[in-house]
């Protein structure tokens, strides 16, 4: 407890630094992040991070120290260079994207280990830590760092509020984009120099191999609980700071665990509830859609064969054993059984000992069904020319799943219609 | 009629366009009258889309050129709209119809600025028009095709636009959103507008368009339905295999040849 209120007191500047630097960075490459997610080009962040590297090394050998500045700009430089790289190398050979990518990546990468080894072999004192780049090390940030990740932040914010409209428009329809003249070109290169700017800032703190979570996990993790581009980015903004807040805090509590990666454990787990949870779209949520629209059919097809019985009989509320349910319709006795009192909770049916019967609700909701699968076979041989043998496999979907509106629409159609094709009777409700 | 309407919508001088150095459109010219509505038919791989998209700059041209009210294309960006292929966009992407219809308002509300209320206005004005008005709010990914296309339609007309070029626009739409669509386009026609329209249904077109160019990567005819869409020129432009064509393309693009010699 002592050492929560101590560190969201802020007293201790290195926190201060930390925390800030983290929360700064792992928003804003959520925000630009989201919109590389958008396009479809989320490898793009990973080419990206792993080509910084050599810059980040040439940097230091033109300044000979670890001058945050001339390390960005190097950054800057050879992250732009892969991309340039990646672009020509798709449009001017047979080589596809994503191939080019996984090339231009490794051999950005691989140079850039290679002067890492050179440099840490010099016997340059003020090499040391430059290695954080590789792994990151948010918990070693300073001052100095902070003033240039508050600097290249507002950068990414400012841009990305200002051209928030044209990103979007980009992202959702580039062929739109050109045909009323926006000027494309120059917009992808913004967009792609902000990417290359959160890259830069972001491997600090969590390294090369895991930027492209903090890149594109926050932006993942959003677009399962909104429709709206703008909840989106705010939301994948709010994981990201959230995530770097959490990381930090992790390893200021226990001084042995490296922030960068509890940022991606967080972020990423913010991720996996939002797949599993999330409404509408998270896993969980279908799954129970899937499961209730099963209910609903099983129950559906259980009232029909009650009440197709009941047609027979000229009597609909006749108590049934289950073996006359079953001679209908096979159904395991259980598997009815537990239908059956699924439909007593909902008033559907009545039981008498081991009879069942139909409430007058439940009649009448069968009758629905029955007159819709029956309307359905029978517009399907009236309009699509279907022999009437084939018809009703299709209207036993069907008969479930139409909707109120659709349902007025086919009686209107067909005239209401007494007969269906099998010159069964159509049972209409009034 | 005012004089500024004899001018041609749009013409187009032996126009060459390329795909990874491989020709899919050779040597096109035509010239189209304006108020008209225009089809663009052929088979598939006929280069029709590309002609769309190459008369507006989308992509760029290996040879030729285009004019627009016999001006360039760049000066006349205001006056012409575009209906892309419904499945060129993810129709999932987190927009709702009034923020797809928005987008059409963008050319006139100009780059870095927030769409206005007028914005709005006009786009709820033209979703009416396409009888969408009740699902401006609607999320795009819940839309059926035919709704997808005519929140397309209604993105279009919301740029109030002189010529209008629209891609398959009724491809996979039900009979209701077709019927919508063409009294749309007659409209838009009786009030002097020229739309032109990839299509793919050869059964319509008589009723459809007053206009019809046949495309099979070449020019086979340019001209006004009822003396163009005739049986002889339907069989140029479906029958044949123009193979010696489509193998000197592929030639091209293996060898790696300029498409057009440099001059110097």
């Amino acid at each position: 407890m002592n050492s929560l209120v101590e560190f969201f007191s802020f007293s201790d500047p290195n926190i201060r630094y930390v925390v800030l630097g983290s929360v700064l960075l792992t928003a804003s490459s959520a925000i630009v992040g989201t919109f590389t997610f958008l396009n479809k080009r989320s490898l793009i962040g990973d080419a990206i991070a792993h080509a910084v590297l050599p810059g980040i090394c040439l940097g230091f050998i033109v300044a000979g120290t670890k001058n945050p500045l001339v390390l960005i700009i190097g950054a800057f430089i050879t992250g732009w260079l892969s991309l340039v790289v990646v672009e020509y190398v798709t449009r001017k050979t047979r080589i596809k994207e994503d191939t080019a990518i996984g090339l231009v990546l490794s051999v950005f990468f691989g140079i850039g280990i290679l002067m890492l080894t050179v440099i840490q072999k010099s016997g340059n004192a003020s090499q040391s830590g430059l290695d954080h780049f590789l792994f990151g090390k948010a918990a070693a940030l300073v001052g100095s760092d902070l003033y240039a990740f508050l600097i290249v932040a507002s950068i990414l914010l400012v841009v990305v509020y200002i051209m928030f409209k044209e990103f979007a428009l980009l992202a959702f329809d580039k062929a739109y984009a050109k045909s009323i003249g926006y000027p494309v070109r120059t917009l992808e290169l913004i967009l792609t120099s902000l990417i290359v700017l959160a890259v830069v800032i972001g491997i600090q703190a969590v390294g090369v191999v895991l930027m492209a979570a903090i890149l594109i996990t926050p932006a993942a993790a959003a677009r399962f609980w909104t429709d709206k581009i703008v909840v989106m980015v705010f939301l994948a903004s709010a994981f990201g700071a959230f995530s770097g807040l959490s990381g930090a805090y992790i390893s200021f509590v226990a001084p042995a665990m490296p922030t960068g990666p509890w940022i991606v454990i967080v972020i990423s787990t913010i991720a996996f509830i939002s797949f599993f949870l999330a409404p509408k779209r998270g896993v969980i949520s279908r799954l129970i859609r899937q499961r209730n629209i099963h209910q609903t059919i099983n129950n559906e097809n259980v009232l029909k064969v009650m009440y197709q019985l009941g047609e027979e009989n000229k009597n609909f509320f006749i108590p049934r054993h289950l073996d006359e349910i079953i001679r209908r319709r096979k159904y395991e006795k259980p598997t009815l059984h537990t239908i059956l009192r699924r439909l007593l909770t909902y008033g559907y049916v009545e039981q008498t000992g081991s009879l069942w019967s139909l409430s007058e609700e439940g009649k009448n909701k069968a009758q629905r069904v029955v007159k819709i699968h029956r309307l359905w076979e029978l517009y399907l041989t009236t309009y699509m020319k279907i022999a009437p043998d084939h018809v009703h496999e299709d209207a036993e979907t069907i008969e479930h799943l139409l909707t109120p509106e659709l349902e007025a629409e086919l009686e209107k159609q067909l005239g209401y219609a007494k007969l269906d094709p099998h010159h069964t009777q159509i049972p209409y409700s009034n | 009629m005012a004089p500024e309407s004899k001018v041609p919508a749009l013409e187009v001088h032996d126009l060459t366009v390329a795909f990874d150095r491989k020709p899919v459109l050779w040597n096109i010219d035509l010239t189209i009258p304006q108020g008209k509505i225009v089809g663009i038919v052929g088979p598939n791989g006929a280069g029709k889309s590309t002609l769309i998209k190459a008369v507006m700059g989308i992509l760029s041209l290996s040879s030729g050129y285009t004019r627009l009210f016999d001006q360039s294309i760049n000066d006349v960006r205001h006056r012409i709209s575009y209906v892309p292929q419904r499945e060129s966009v993810d129709w999932d992407f987190p927009a709702s119809v009034m923020d797809v219809v928005l987008m059409g308002r963008y050319s006139k509300i100009g780059l870095f600025k927030r769409p206005r209320k007028a914005d709005r206005d006009a786009a709820l004005d033209c979703l009416k028009k396409v009888g969408m008005e009740a699902f401006a709010n609607r999320q795009i990914s819940q839309l059926s095709g035919g709704q997808q296309q005519r929140t397309f339609l209604a993105r279009a007309l919301a740029q109030h636009a002189d010529i209008y070029f629209m891609d398959e626009p009724f491809a996979g739409v039900d009979a209701a959103t077709e019927k919508t669509i063409i009294n749309l386009l007659r409209d838009m026609t009786n009030a002097g507008k020229t739309v032109i329209v990839v299509h793919h249904d050869l059964q319509s077109v008589k009723n459809y368009f007053d206009w019809v160019i046949m495309l099979n990567t070449r020019l086979v005819a340019s001209g006004p339905t009822e003396e163009t869409f005739t049986q002889e020129n339907l069989h140029e432009t479906y029958g044949g295999k123009l193979t010696l064509l489509a193998d000197v393309a592929d030639l091209i693009r293996r060898e790696n040849y300029p498409q057009r010699e440099k001059k110097l």
